[in-house]
């Protein structure tokens, strides 16, 4: 079979891109980006166009008027029209319709607090995105020569996390680490647990209750696919999981978000909470970036539950394999060793490996933190100057504390800050204003001089975020109606007591016990 | 008004069994090869970043 459609549309789209980075490189947007506050992404706009725009024109007109052959080369080739067609989607809503929504919503006033009713309903490009997913393809369709392409959503999301490895500093993983071990381990076998105890009473099949299980339990769509040949589940029960999964899965999508910003949690309990409350890993990362769409902290933490979580299942289809064989006399045996090898998602190793290279100080500094990192061997032009010392001298006796007069006393000897705790020290001491508006202004002159931003992991934040942003409006366009259709009966029943006990004790649990210190 | 042959591009054959997939699709052939490809991916742009930056 032949993948590729002798179609314009590739072309069309690549000169699109293409129009789109000129007339912003010359000027003819300005307009736009000054009402639209684009300021900040015109270097994406035009780079971004212009990078992928070659590539649609080149393969577009390959697409119209190459010769093309069954093989690899047309399979792989015909996802590019697809891929183009997202990332264009992504473009137009992150540059254009987002901002355009924000700007109206601003027009009206907070409406909660300090916050607008575009940041209480997390109207952001994330949700804006899959939602233009779900519209192409419910309202009008996937057009045929971009269903290869759709396919490949999920590789962008997996690879984006595997890039996330990147970000992590070896404190953040173990700290966050534990905690998810903790939380994801009670609550994905509680799960688990929870929906075989109710098909029990509730007198499901056990093939029913096992790969409802698993989609309950630990990642969605995918443990019930890997989970449904070791219990042997019908076509229909599959069909009656994946649309409870997704029903409760899109619903938290656009919900968690909302009710994250109602309780103004922080970044750390609503990447917990996402990780933990919700099934699906797509939507997880589509709750995590709505939440905080200017930023990735909510999605690195939110991230690390949902490997952990991926990283159970192998153990939940070893478990569902031997409970299963008890409860059906003619199941066959199951290769315990082979199902983990089989089942075992090999991308969360990519992840660990590009956590172990970052951790090498190949991309930063390996202390950095947030892309940010001390080095104070900085230029004479950058030091303190003779003025600006005697300023600070003068006010030192202001400082009561001794860590506080210590660092001050080394950052007027050197008229330059000696080391990351003396920073530390010093920000609290601008942060507290016991100096004047001067002094606290040197003080932060002299932070910034040995920060310094690391270029490549700032670049590995655009590539995730884009990666991410590709991946879900990809994902929107998999949501279709008739998926949502398949849920239904018992296990929709059972699947709505299990999901709402797992997000509300999940939330309790995480308003308890976890803090903003990581 | 929807498309119903819109609403077939989530459809899967697996084992026999057919379903709407609903996400979570994929052009190749296995998670395995699916994941080996993505990090593929991602090492070809930590290289990118690596050497350009």
């Amino acid at each position: 079979m032949v993948y590729t459609h002798k179609h314009p549309a590739l072309l069309i789209m690549g000169l699109v891109m293409l129009a789109i980075g000129a007339s912003v490189s010359l000027g003819w947007q300005d307009g736009i980006v000054e009402y639209l506050g684009l300021k900040k992404v015109v270097w994406e706009m035009t780079s971004l166009t212009y990078v992928f725009g070659v590539i649609a024109v080149v393969v577009g007109l390959w697409h119209l008027f190459g010769k093309h052959e069954e093989g690899n080369l047309d399979y792989y080739l015909s996802t590019v029209a697809g891929v183009i067609f997202i990332l264009l989607i992504a473009m137009l809503v992150r540059w254009y319709v987002a901002p355009f929504v924000a700007v109206l919503s601003k027009g009206l006033g907070p409406v909660m607090g300090a916050k607008y009713l575009h940041q209480v309903l997390g109207l952001n490009y994330v949700v804006l995105g899959i939602v233009a997913g779900i519209l192409v393809v419910n309202v009008f369709k996937v057009p045929r020569w971009a269903e290869n392409g759709v396919r490949l959503s999920r590789l962008g999301l997996k690879t984006g996390v595997i890039l996330l490895g990147t970000l992590y500093s070896a404190a953040e993983l173990r700290q966050l680490g534990a905690l998810s071990v903790v939380m994801i381990g009670f609550f994905v076998l509680g799960s688990v647990g929870m929906v075989l105890w109710f098909g029990a009473r509730r007198n499901i099949p056990n093939s029913m209750a096992g790969v409802l299980s698993a989609g309950m339990g630990v990642c969605g769509v995918s443990a019930t696919v890997a989970a449904a040949p070791v219990v042997q589940a019908k076509s229909v029960e599959i069909a009656y999981t994946i649309g409870t999964i997704l029903l409760w899965g899109v619903g938290c999508m656009f919900l968690f978000p909302v009710i994250g910003h109602l309780l103004d949690m922080g970044h750390v309990q609503f990447g917990a909470w996402a990780g933990t409350g919700i099934l699906n890993s797509a939507q997880v990362a589509g709750a995590a970036l709505a939440y905080q769409p200017d930023g990735i902290e909510t999605l690195k933490v939110a991230e690390i539950f949902n490997i952990t979580r991926v990283l159970v299942l192998p153990i939940i289809v070893v478990w569902l394999a031997v409970w299963f064989v008890k409860r059906e006399e003619d199941a066959p045996g199951v290769n315990v060793g082979r199902v983990i090898f089989e089942k075992f998602p090999m991308f969360v190793i990519g992840f660990l490996l590009m956590f172990a290279l970052s951790s090498t100080g190949i991309f930063a500094p390996a202390e950095h933190y947030k892309g940010k990192y001390f080095d104070n061997d900085i230029a004479a032009e950058k030091l303190l100057s003779e003025d600006q010392v005697a300023s600070l001298q003068g006010e030192a006796g202001k400082v009561q504390r001794q860590d506080r007069q210590a660092a001050l006393t080394r950052l007027i000897e050197n008229r330059k800050v000696m080391s990351l705790e003396d920073d530390d020290v010093l920000r609290g001491l601008a942060n507290a204003k016991v100096l004047s508006k001067d002094a606290t202004g040197l003080l932060k002159k002299a932070h910034k001089a040995v920060r310094h931003t690391a270029k490549k992991v700032a670049a590995f934040r655009t590539w995730i975020t884009w990666l991410f942003a590709f991946g879900l409006v990809g994902l929107g366009m998999q949501i279709t109606l008739a998926s949502i259709k398949q849920a239904g009966g018992q296990p929709l029943v059972i699947g709505g007591i299990v999901g709402t006990t797992k997000a509300v004790l999940s939330l309790i649990v995480v308003l308890l016990f976890v803090q903003e210190t990581i | 008004m929807t498309d119903t042959r819109s609403q077939d591009i989530d459809l899967q054959e697996e084992a026999g069994a057919k379903f709407h997939r609903g996400s979570a699709l994929s052009i190749f052939k296995s998670d395995r090869r699916e994941d080996f490809m993505a990090l593929m991916l991602a090492l070809l742009i930590a290289l990118g970043v690596y050497l350009f930056l």
